[in-house]
């Protein structure tokens, strides 16, 4: 994943992004901090496309997505999970359903869409939980659905944004240790917080943002990295 | 089962899950659809009809030719001979006093009528039916005026403006009947049209995440185009079911004051292909209806 001289700008004169390059090699864990209104999450909405950038251009899985059609946007994002602060699940589908939506959206036959929900959901720890609604479960546990959800179509990048945000110490501890083994399978992970304890805990490379440029690139205490993503 | 065919029941069980969610409002869609269709289809089942009386009349167009009062019978036979030797006559029937009496009394129960009279009123008559290619104004006025100049002919009738007024009658309905036709036709695809604008605002959290996983454009219209033709459907198949208890209701009234003027009703109800036609109607309308919401609900679908 390569951002070259990327800027956002919502009003005239004022941005969201300004100059910002980067490059995020595939396999890598990559913390994004910074204050509120640095662009942590403008810069995650240009990675999947939710936004076109002002200036600049970026490299995502081969794909420029500052020239991305409309039509090219849903293969890009079958290939990016995305996890938020918030969950984003539907509270009117079961813990198997929502997960299964990224597998429903291509067609997934039903039978093999239910193994790998299965899978998925055990991965997490939530198997016994997914005939159970959203509201039924705890913070902690709808973060691991949203989770499951972005990993089981097995994505090349994934994007996390205050994903542990609403969790308590010990739920973020659980929620971080899943993320990271995704990565350790070779999944590109960018991961927004605001938590300098997580970031000190697992030693990965982080970029710290601020007023919309990179200020700080750090880099991992041990890392392996290979091509870029 | 192929990816296509699981996109298509997913399809489906999306839109049957939009329905029973916002079961009021698709409620409030499918009794729209159906109030239209019933009109529509009412007053095409009445133009229909009328049309099928037009042409049967148009098929039997004559003219009658009254005789003089006292004709003897001998002289009826004769007369009625010359007449179906005219230009553009197909067939006459001569009818005598007692067989116009025989008829009166079959059509209209005329016993009790003329009970107190002591000779029979009606007159003896010559009906004349044309040929196909004489059923003109022209050859009309041409055998007229060659009838009008025999003897022992009275008076002569024709059905050609009472038809003529039916035919203007027919057209004047089928406008009327278009014209509604088009005005509730757009106002139920403005219905449809806002239940499935409500429905699309009510479930924009969902089509987020679909768009997040990567849902297509495809796989997020269609539920909500299936919708709107289910809604479609549904309307046009209780409109059918009400205009067909309306006829089955309302027919032997109709029947019986038909046959009372006309001397007959064949009256029909919607043919099958008519009523597949129908509740095709209403599908169009929920699909249209769904188009159109789609075309205005913006970058979310």
């Amino acid at each position: 994943m390569r951002l070259y001289h990327v800027s956002k700008s919502y009003m005239a004169g004022q941005y969201a992004l300004h100059d910002v390059s980067l490059e995020v090699r595939r396999g890598e864990f990559v913390f994004l901090t910074g204050p509120s209104g640095a662009g942590k999450t403008t810069l995650m909405e240009l990675i999947f496309a939710a936004e076109q950038p002002s200036e600049g251009q970026i490299l995502v899985l081969g794909r420029n997505v500052a020239r991305i059609g409309a039509g090219a946007i849903p293969a890009l994002r079958r290939r990016v999970g995305v996890v938020f602060q918030d969950f984003k699940l539907l509270q009117d589908r079961t813990v198997e359903e929502n997960v299964r939506l990224a597998l429903d959206v291509i067609g997934t036959p039903r039978r093999e869409a239910r193994a790998r929900v299965f899978q998925m959901l055990k991965s997490v720890g939530l198997q016994h939980r997914r005939f159970h609604h959203p509201l039924s479960l705890s913070g902690g546990e709808q973060q691991r659905v949203a989770l499951a959800r972005a990993l089981v179509n097995e994505p090349e990048i994934l994007l996390a944004d205050e994903p542990t945000g609403n969790l308590d110490p010990e739920l973020t501890i659980e929620i971080m240790d899943l993320i990271v083994s995704a990565s350790t399978r070779g999944t590109t992970v960018i991961v927004a917080t605001h938590d300098h304890g997580l970031i000190d805990r697992y030693g990965k490379r982080v970029l710290r943002l601020e007023n919309g440029r990179v200020v700080e690139d750090h880099p991992a205490a041990s890392s392996s990295i290979g091509a870029s993503a | 089962m192929s990816r296509v065919l699981m996109l298509i029941a997913i399809a489906f069980g999306n839109a049957l899950r939009g329905i029973r969610r916002a079961s009021t409002t698709s409620l409030l869609a499918v009794l729209t659809i159906a109030v239209v269709l019933v009109l529509v289809g009412s007053a095409a089942l009445l133009v229909e009809n009328m049309s099928g009386l037009l042409d049967e009349f148009g098929a039997e167009l004559q003219v009658t030719a009254y005789l003089e009062p006292g004709l003897p019978a001998e002289a009826q036979r004769e007369l009625a001979e010359r007449v179906g030797s005219a230009p553009g006559v197909e067939a006459v029937l001569l009818v005598d006093e007692a067989a116009a009496l025989a008829r009166f009394e079959r059509i209209a129960g005329g016993a009790e009528l003329l009970a107190g009279l002591e000779e029979n009123p009606l007159p003896a008559s010559i009906e004349v039916r044309l040929r196909a290619d004489a059923r003109t104004a022209e050859s009309l006025a041409v055998l007229t005026d060659s009838l009008e100049g025999l003897p022992g002919i009275a008076e002569l009738a024709q059905g050609q403006e009472w038809i003529e007024g039916y035919a203007r009658a027919v057209a004047l309905a089928r406008g009327i009947a278009t014209g509604i036709g088009i005005v509730l036709g757009l106002a139920a695809l403005l219905i449809v049209a806002n239940t499935i604008r409500l429905a699309v605002y009510a479930r924009r959290d969902e089509l987020d995440i679909l768009a997040l996983v990567g849902a297509s454009r495809t796989f997020v219209r269609v539920p909500f185009l299936l919708e709107g033709t289910i809604q479609g459907l549904l309307g046009g198949l209780v409109a059918l079911l009400v205009v067909w208890g309306a006829y089955e209701l309302l027919l032997p009234q109709v029947r019986f004051g038909l046959e009372l003027v006309l001397g007959r009703a064949e009256l029909h109800f919607f043919t099958t292909v008519e009523s597949v036609r129908l509740v095709l109607a209403g599908a169009g309308l929920g699909l249209l209806g769904s188009m159109t919401a789609l075309v205005g609900a913006g970058s979310e679908t």
